[in-house]
């Protein structure tokens, strides 16, 4: 066994193993989130920058795609690191899900070379197979998507079959019903049809019910599993708390969908469907203010791991500001009609996924790492302490700051180009030459750089922190009699 | 089925949908702080907040012209209900799954 504070596998069991492997490349993709988000923010305001060379549109292709695939990296990699732990037994077909992973790896590598290297084209059969699928955010060719059905049937094999063999804790049993959602909604997104209504209706069931429901109950399991492992908060709380989230965000989420379907030429009476569900979903993101405050008066907020609880508690708000807040602002379809697709919906969507997503991932990599060098200290008064803090900071500053500078130019857009403009041609150029949207970029541009600079500083920290430290991790588990 | 926001009321509805979630998220805050933490004072500005909460419900619904029809007119009831019981069942969630031995909860129980 090797010293406290040095990287060493043989302090992992071999589904963490796998998950290290998956958290690497996670982190690395989200890497090149950030990078070709840069690009297409300086593509705003220069739009000759690496014209013909690197267009928008791959740029911010690749920007969206690298996002969705880094947080499934994150999430199967999360699942992995407690699946021996939950079920209390090996991963069945660990050999298969290493397997998985090269390929799953190899495949995005091969779908980021043909994006690069084939930028334009006609679009035909052809290109629908090896090149692009057209499909806004699941952009990737059929033969990647049929991939991804496989890669994600293994997943599900691994985590079935190895709570299948072990014990099936709750936060088992919802992961795996919720992973035969996740895996059956891909689906939906696979299939051509010629009539673009019909497209965008379907294609919303990946889009929405992925984010708004799967991942959503996903997040719920890693976030119960990380309050067990970080504060030793009882086992049969979080366990029946998941249940009542998995009710409430199924309850007002899945319908919740019909908000995406006020201007796809889907019936009117989705108006009414969606409408109705976006008025109501906030309302247990605001409920669980008052559970949240019940756990921290109860726990005092001691942990074993500062920065992965630092980063739950960011889900935590992220989730209200990005989902509720943010969110609610637009939804109902009076104001819809004029925001929809707009900045105004990219000002939501960074905060909503950077908060409810990309921060989790984050905390269960910290929680990775810990382990990884031998079960480290990572309480209060750590060494190199500075580099996680100045990492969150910047990366909550840059985000907030994007998120402000799209609400802007966003605000602008639904008055010149939707309100007055009547979303002409014309309108749409006028509102993109107007100095609040030219103002607004140019802010998002500078929290772009601050937020690039938080992850070139989480990046450092995610490899050196716990380096220098001798001391074991504080003990927070509650017995196991109390686990029960 | 609508009726679209007024150029004028952009902001408003914007303004006052925000500020729906966010005072709901500060009286749920207020009410759970003020039974965890044992200080009933505290109550009183939870519904003060409440209040706040209402009245940007009904601002919205004034401006997204949700008082023209029925239907629109019936969800802003929703969400006014919503909201004020929302908080009230979670504590008691709270209070059922967090049952043994907490010293804050057997006040608030014995209230």
């Amino acid at each position: 066994m090797a010293a406290l504070g040095t990287l060493d596998s043989a302090n992992l069991n071999g589904g963490q193993k796998l998950a290290v492997k998956f958290f690497t490349v996670a982190i690395a993709l989200f890497g090149a989130q950030v990078l070709f988000g840069m690009l297409a923010g300086i593509q705003y305001l220069n739009p000759d920058f690496l014209f013909g060379v690197l267009d928008f549109s791959v740029n911010r292709m690749l920007h969206i795609n690298a996002m969705v695939v880094w947080l499934l990296f994150g999430f199967i990699g999360a699942v992995y690191w407690l699946l021996e732990d939950e079920s209390g037994t090996p991963v069945a077909g660990l050999g298969l899900g290493n397997l998985m992973f090269w390929v799953f790896t190899l495949a995005v590598v091969v779908v980021v070379l043909v994006y690069l290297l084939v930028q334009v084209g006609p679009g035909e059969l052809k290109s629908i197979w090896l090149i692009n699928e057209g499909r806004e955010y699941i952009e990737a060719p059929r033969w990647a998507d049929i991939g991804i059905v496989v890669c994600v049937l293994i997943f599900f094999y691994n985590v079935a079959a190895t709570f299948m063999k072990g014990r099936f804790t709750g936060i088992g049993g919802v992961l795996v019903l919720d992973l035969v959602a996740l895996a059956g909604l891909y689906l939906a997104g696979m299939w051509y049809t010629p009539n673009i209504s019909m497209d965008q209706h379907w294609w919303w069931w990946v889009i929405h019910l992925w984010v708004e429901a799967t991942w959503e109950v996903l997040v719920g399991c890693l976030l119960a599993y990380g309050l067990v492992k970080t504060m030793g908060v009882r086992r049969r709380i979080v366990e029946t708390w998941l249940y009542i989230e998995v009710a409430l965000l199924f309850g007002s989420g899945i319908l919740g969908l019909g908000h995406h379907y006020f201007w796809i030429g889907t019936p009117e009476y989705w108006l009414a469907i969606g409408g109705f569900f976006s008025a109501l979903e906030p309302i247990p993101l605001v409920a669980m203010v008052v559970h949240a405050v019940f756990d921290a008066g109860h726990h005092k907020l001691k942990s074993s791991n500062n920065p992965a609880l630092a980063w739950m508690i960011a889900q935590a708000f992220g989730n209200f500001f990005g989902a509720g807040v943010w969110g609610f602002m637009h939804t109902l379809p009076q104001i819809n009609l004029y925001t929809h697709g707009t900045q105004w919906t990219a000002s939501h969507g960074h905060l909503a996924f950077f908060g409810a997503y990309a921060t989790i991932v984050i905390a269960f990599v910290y929680l990775a790492v810990q382990k990884w060098r031998g079960n480290v200290w990572m309480s209060g008064d750590m060494a190199g302490g500075w580099k996680w803090k100045w990492a969150i900071f910047l990366l909550h500053a840059g985000m907030i700051g994007m998120t402000m500078a799209l609400l802007v130019t966003g605000y602008e857009q639904s008055q010149v180009e939707r309100a007055i403009g009547g979303s002409s041609w014309i309108a749409y150029f006028e509102a993109q030459a107007h100095v609040w949207f030219v103002q607004g970029m140019n802010w998002r541009m500078v929290s772009g750089w601050m937020f690039a600079t938080g992850f070139v500083l989480l990046a450092w920290d995610l490899m050196t922190i716990g380096k220098r430290e001798t001391r074991p991790a504080r003990s927070v588990e509650v017995p196991a009699a109390a686990m029960a | 089925m609508i009726e679209p926001v007024e150029l004028a009321n952009f902001f408003t509805v914007f303004f006052s949908a925000a500020s729906v979630i966010l005072f709901g998220a500060g009286y749920a805050l207020l009410f759970a702080w003020s039974r965890v933490s044992g200080r009933p004072r505290l109550m009183p500005l939870a519904y003060a907040t409440y209040l706040g909460l209402a009245v940007s419900v009904l601002v919205l619904g004034n401006a997204a012209n949700l008082f023209n029809n029925g239907y629109w007119t019936f969800i802003v009831g929703l969400m006014l209900v919503g909201y004020l019981v929302a908080p009230h069942a979670v504590w008691h969630l709270c209070v059922g799954t967090h049952a043994e031995g907490d010293e804050a909860i057997k006040v608030s129980q014995q209230r």
